[in-house]
């Protein structure tokens, strides 16, 4: 009996953990919080881990905001963007209460992500929704499926990283053009009715959502409240987690890192920061661009990517994304296919629109949207919708790269 | 372990080791390390938390933070 005959007998067990990757993860997490805590302080550990709960999370529960968006105007399946809305609605209970109410909770120095609304931020998050399309991922899909292994994502990581970059020498220009400062819903509305306003614009997309899928398909699939295949400890471990369990480790994580660290969640800061420190390291003197002399930007430069939140947050996920990948026995999984020329064209450009929108833009689906949105910015809302119709483009383009509409 | 390894485990320690050499280059050559060290009237990321809490994502602070 040949090997593939002697496989077929075997009764399907399901994915078995990959011990190798599951421990090769687990070092790389103790080495990380080990130096770590030699070098900084206790918070930056938090953090470290906070960002592996979000791997972990991401990758189990498989809550990709590109997809999501994708299935709903080529399918009419709504399943994933109405997530993406319990996770707003989630995340605005938590946050807006917490922002709106921090001093008298004696919550000292922590703020809310807020961004100015202008050409820029419209520009950007255009540029983002139509490169995640073609890049196969948002900011969390890039970096968690680079996690698990996925080879075509890694193309992705790189361009992203060199069309971040890119975006910060261009923004201050951006930001010349026509715009007005950060609104902030809680100041100029109260926490109650931001509160009451968000729900109820979250509410009516999902339902709007739910309509399309249902005047498509006569139904509408019970995505949210599916039930675990498997038992719920086994679930946990090896994936294969309901939406909603992804929804509500994501917000109730986002609130942690607003806790710990002063402000909510963001990813994509850092592959600038990456891009920059790669370019000084070469002898280029990032000071000749404007951006990397504001205060925040230049700090994070000059000092260690051990201390720097969003980097810290990041190296934490995708050792997260790869422990999750290990025990659900599916690394490196997706690379199995042979990349295609025009699908590396495709990731290549879509890396490249991504970065450089999302410095632009104020951050990805993560940090613009998601923190945005929690946060009652109203440019968390305009990135949302600039994004989706950037989107919508970057559908049409799909086709043209080989990638399936 | 899966019927079938979809990558080669040395190829995943250089990557990983290679990616921890670089941030350990960054971390010796930092403002952080230098304070750690010993050196006096270095800023780090520490000294800025609060007053910088608006610009991690990328936009400028308000003139007012």
């Amino acid at each position: 009996m040949n090997m593939a005959a002697a496989a077929s007998t075997i009764p399907d067990q399901g994915p078995r953990a990959d011990r190798f990757i599951v421990i090769t993860a687990a070092i790389g997490l103790v080495l990380m919080a080990g130096l770590i805590s030699l070098e900084a302080p206790i918070d930056r550990v938090w953090l470290l881990l906070i960002g592996t709960g979000l791997g972990i999370a991401l990758y189990h529960a498989a809550f990709g905001f590109t997809a999501g968006w994708r299935n709903l105007v080529t399918e009419r399946r709504s399943g994933g963007l109405r997530a993406q809305m319990v996770l707003l609605a989630i995340a605005s209970v938590l946050f807006i209460p917490v922002l709106g109410f921090a001093d008298s909770l004696g919550l000292t120095g922590i703020s809310g992500t807020l961004a100015p609304v202008g050409i820029s931020l419209v520009v950007g998050s255009f540029l983002f929704g139509f490169g995640m399309q073609l890049g196969g991922g948002c900011g969390s899909g890039t970096l968690f499926t680079v996690g698990a292994g996925n080879l075509r994502m890694m193309i992705t990581l790189i361009t992203f990283i060199a069309g971040s970059v890119l975006g910060t020498m261009h923004l201050p220009a951006w930001l010349a053009m026509p715009g007005v400062d950060p609104v902030n819903l809680i100041e100029s509305l109260g926490v109650g009715p931001t509160l009451a306003l968000q729900l109820v614009l979250i509410g009516l997309l999902a339902a709007g959502f739910a309509a399309l899928e249902r005047r498509r398909h006569g139904h509408v699939a019970r995505v949210l409240q599916a039930r675990p295949e498997s038992g719920i400890v086994t679930t946990l471990i090896q994936g294969r987690w309901p939406l909603l369990w992804g929804a509500l480790a994501l917000a109730l994580l986002n609130l942690a890192t607003l806790l710990v660290s002063g402000y909510p969640w963001g990813i994509t800061f850092a592959f600038g920061l990456w891009g920059a420190k790669i370019l000084q390291a070469f002898g280029v003197d990032m000071a000749q661009w404007s951006f990397w002399t504001w205060d925040y930007p230049s700090l994070a430069l000059k000092d260690s990517l051990l201390v720097n939140v969003v980097s810290v947050m990041n190296f934490g996920l995708l050792l997260g994304a790869m422990l999750a990948a290990g025990l659900a026995g599916r690394f490196n999984q997706a690379s199995r296919r042979t990349l295609g020329t025009r699908s590396v064209i495709a990731a290549i450009v879509g890396g490249l629109s991504m970065g450089y929108g999302a410095r632009l833009g104020f951050g990805c689906n993560i940090g613009a949207m998601f923190s945005g949105i929690a946060s009652a910015s109203l440019h968390g809302w305009i990135w949302f919708a600039c994004a989706f119709a950037g989107s919508l483009v970057g559908i049409r383009a799909r086709p043209w790269f080989g990638l399936a509409g | 372990m899966s019927s079938r390894r979809d990558y080669s485990r040395a190829r995943v320690v250089a990557v990983l080791s290679a990616l921890l050499v670089l941030i350990l280059v960054d971390h010796f050559h930092s403002a952080t390390f230098a304070r750690n060290s010993g050196e006096a009237g270095v800023t780090t990321s520490y000294s800025q938390l609060d007053s910088g809490a608006c610009a991690p994502c990328g936009a400028p602070c308000r003139p007012d933070e």
